[in-house]
């Protein structure tokens, strides 16, 4: 019957719809909405400031105590400035690019489950904006949506420069939500439910109940990867790689119109932080010393601190790693990540079943791993064969110097 | 404790309903009013969020986040590549008519579509009442949970039949991306070839 | 006590249906908070931002700084759009995949042997992708037949051979 019960979805919503249940609903928005807003704030300033000190730069430091007011401070000035529109766009799109980028980016945040579940007056509150039965299918549609902000942006500036960021972030994007997807049915195979709540409910406990050791490591690795692309984040964000691209999907846009673009951004990489977190690392399941009281901060506590060290990583994977090129990044996506992720949900629902089935699919997807390897070398070699079937993107005609030096053979010809 | 569900007729239910609708006509007008097909193709979109809206109010959200994942996601997405990187991006010429005499036509069949749906509702004597498709009441993800029974054991044969149904779609998309790439082959590589042998 | 507060309990003996529609509200709050968000900053920054009429080279492509001759590209490899055709079919196979997910305690075995089936078949359409080169995005490896493939000697050789005659020009 517990069981039942866990799953019937948030009870707050019990008895119905009335005005306590407004008011709650209300302040849990406006709370998580501010919440957001600050942590974006601080997490701009985190990042100049890890990046600073991994480069040897000071980073910013005179707005404020240890420059924390800078993001601030970059956000008034943004509201003072000229506010241009190209002539070359399609102005109703250029406007609504930056409302797609933004409210996808705080949606997601609405199921994720910040903490446990506290009871004020008899009413027992889940500490989560909202808890749909669908929930992480929530996160998925909103990322899918967030494909559209960037997509569109770059298409309604009316610019080369964008236009080519634009159609690169959305194959990208598109391409790792398969990935992103896979694994996350893995982890709902685990629980049997799409709830963030029943999810998180279900690594509760031990360290070793967690998904991401449940699992057996890569599906959160392979979660992790598919979020860095999803939020365009380096070293996958060649959108807006700045040698080649300038600013890539915004390079047209000024004022607080970029600064909403930036602002989703950071937004989508705290929200997809707290998001990993709650699938793989227990959500705000951890060690609590201080008994009853604590039960009920503690959780935040380790929510917070979970989602602070996600985002430290991907700092230090901006600090760390160039960026990737752009074939070698789709054929990490397709090639790698999807074939991985269904070969490990097979072997990871094989155990569920039992250890038998288990370790014969196991074997049976290292033989299909095999049979893979051999049609990536198949289709590399079609590839050299017959090149014109497919033209390779970026292909240029070669200059001809180059070209004659190239053919002429010999490649040490010419050298004394 | 009063409830504002409780009662036969939900007014949260009349406006969640009315918000869908209202999304689903203004999206299907701009569908059809838009000149420029981009903003057709977002007039879509809204048509597919109100869809899903109703999909929720009937609760069937895994069919609501479905309908946002897969149509809003990615058929669009692929229209807007379509429309947007393909160049076709201009105003369409309304006065060319691909087809010869296809407005009337439209007339004629959305007026059998209408008087066919009426026909239907009344013969069903407009079926309206509480919710009764989405499964036993209090059931765990009720209908997620009994959409999974449903697909996995009654509608088995049907769910095999569609995963070869998609290879064949995977299958056609290349066919149809190779010949496309196949009709100007070798002009690519020829062509530095003959500026060499003319420098 | 209240219904509610029964069911916040564990072995809460009673099941109360909740109504889907009631769990997006905050979903919906959230929102309309964020376009207000977002149309609240553009008003403000309509009231704040210079007004000033902006000169053709403002609102001109940008080009860094050179003026543009040359159309934005108007057709994109053929790749691109079979991405996309192949990204909604396996966005198909992966919406199969959750409610199989949600129910694959309960079918054990049986469950296993069906999604096996389904993954043979997904899994051999990636074949196909692969085997066709439909998936290969890298760049050309040889301009044409027979030619000598290029390593960082052969670059340097060729620099050094370029330098050289540059040179001796």
């Amino acid at each position: 019957m517990t069981s039942l019960f866990v799953a019937a979805g948030d009870p707050l919503y019990a008895s119905g719809l009335n005005w306590i249940t407004l008011v709650i609903v209300l302040i849990k928005i406006i709370f998580s909405f501010a919440v957001c807003m600050g942590a974006v704030t601080l997490m701009i300033w985190f990042e100049r400031k890890v990046i600073s000190d991994m480069q040897s730069r000071i980073g910013p430091n005179r707005a404020g105590p240890f420059g924390l007011l800078q993001t601030l401070a970059d956000g008034i000035k943004l509201f003072f400035k000229e506010d241009l529109i190209p002539e070359q766009s399609d102005r109703f799109v250029f406007k609504l690019a930056p409302y797609l980028s933004v409210v996808p980016a705080l949606v997601i945040f609405a199921v994720v489950p910040f903490g446990g579940v506290v009871t004020i007056a008899g009413r027992s509150i889940d500490l989560q904006v909202a808890d749909p039965p669908i929930g992480i299918l929530l996160v998925l549609a909103m990322s899918a949506i967030g494909v559209y902000g960037i997509m569109l942006a770059g298409w309604a500036s009316g610019s080369k420069y964008p236009l080519l960021s634009g159609v690169r972030a959305s194959a990208q994007m598109i391409s790792y939500e398969a990935a992103l997807g896979m694994t996350v049915v893995t982890v709902v195979m685990m629980t049997g439910s799409l709830s963030t709540r029943a999810i998180v409910n279900s690594q509760a406990g031990a360290i070793w109940h967690w998904n991401l050791i449940r699992l057996g490591f890569i599906p959160a690795i392979i979660f992790i990867i598919a979020v860095i692309a999803e939020t365009n984040r380096p070293p996958f964000d060649v959108v807006e790689a700045e040698s080649e691209l300038v600013g890539g999907f915004n390079t047209e846009y000024s004022s607080i119109r970029f600064a909403l673009f930036y602002l989703a951004e950071f937004m989508n990489t705290i929200t997809m932080s707290a998001v990993i977190v709650t699938l793989f690392f227990g959500g705000p399941d951890g060690y609590n010393p201080f008994g009853h009281y604590g039960s009920i901060f503690m959780p935040i506590v380790w929510f917070v601190v979970k989602t602070i060290a996600f985002c430290y990583f991907f700092v230090w994977l901006r600090g760390a790693l160039p960026r990737m090129r752009y074939d070698k990044l789709m054929d990490l996506g397709w090639k790698r990540l999807i074939p991985v992720s269904l070969g490990w949900l097979l072997i990871v629902a094989g155990f569920m079943v039992n250890g038998w089935w288990g370790v014969g699919l196991a074997l049976a997807v290292i033989a299909a791993g095999f049979g893979l390897a051999r049609a990536f070398k198949i289709g590399a070699d079609l590839e050299d064969r017959d090149q014109a079937v497919l033209p390779p993107v970026g292909r240029r005609p070669v200059p001809p110097r180059l070209l004659r030096r190239l053919t002429d053979g010999d490649p040490q010809g010419g050298v004394q | 404790m009063t409830s504002l569900l409780a009662t036969t007729v939900a007014i949260p239910d009349v406006i969640v309903f009315a918000a869908g609708a209202v999304m689903i006509m203004i999206g299907a007008l701009g569908v059809i009013t838009s000149r420029n097909p981009v903003h057709a193709a977002l007039s879509l979109i809204l048509t597919l969020f109100g869809i899903a809206v109703l999909f929720i109010e009937q609760q069937a959200d895994f069919l609501a986040a479905v309908q946002v994942i897969v149509y809003a996601g990615a058929i669009v997405v692929l229209f807007l590549f379509v429309i947007m990187f393909l160049g076709v991006d201009r105003n369409e010429d309304l006065d060319a008519e691909p087809l010869a005499g296809q407005r009337s036509m439209a007339f004629v069949i959305v007026l059998m579509a209408v008087g066919a749906i009426i026909a239907l509702g009344a013969e069903a004597h407009w079926v309206v009442g509480p919710h009764s498709v989405s499964g036993v009441p209090g059931g765990p993800y009720q209908n997620v949970y009994n959409l999974g029974r449903s697909v996995f054991t009654t509608y088995l044969f049907a769910f095999e039949a569609t995963a070869a149904l998609l290879v064949i779609a995977v299958v056609g998309a290349v066919v149809l991306a190779r010949r496309s790439g196949a009709a100007n082959a070798e002009q690519p590589d020829g062509q530095p070839e003959n500026e060499e042998v003319a420098s | 006590m209240s219904r509610s507060a029964l069911v916040g309990h564990e072995g809460a003996m009673e099941v109360v249906e909740i109504k889907t529609v009631d769990q997006y509200l905050p979903v919906l709050g959230l929102i309309i908070l964020g376009v207000l968000f977002a149309a609240g900053s553009f008003v403000a920054s309509g009231l704040l931002a210079p007004r000033k009429k902006a000169t053709a080279a403002k609102v001109a492509p940008y080009e860094c700084g050179i003026v543009a001759d040359v159309e934005p590209p108007q057709r994109f490899p053929v790749r691109f759009y079979l991405v996309a055709m192949i990204f909604i079919i396996f966005d198909i196979e992966v919406v199969f995949l959750y409610p199989f997910a949600v129910v694959f305690r309960q079918l054990g075995a049986f469950g296993l042997v069906e999604i096996l089936v389904f993954s043979v078949v997904v899994f051999a359409s990636l074949v196909f992708l692969v085997s066709n080169g439909a998936l290969t995005w890298g760049p050309v490896k040889r301009l044409t037949k027979g030619m000598p493939s290029r390593s960082s000697d052969s670059t340097i050789a060729r620099i050094t051979a370029d330098s050289a005659s540059d040179q001796a020009a």
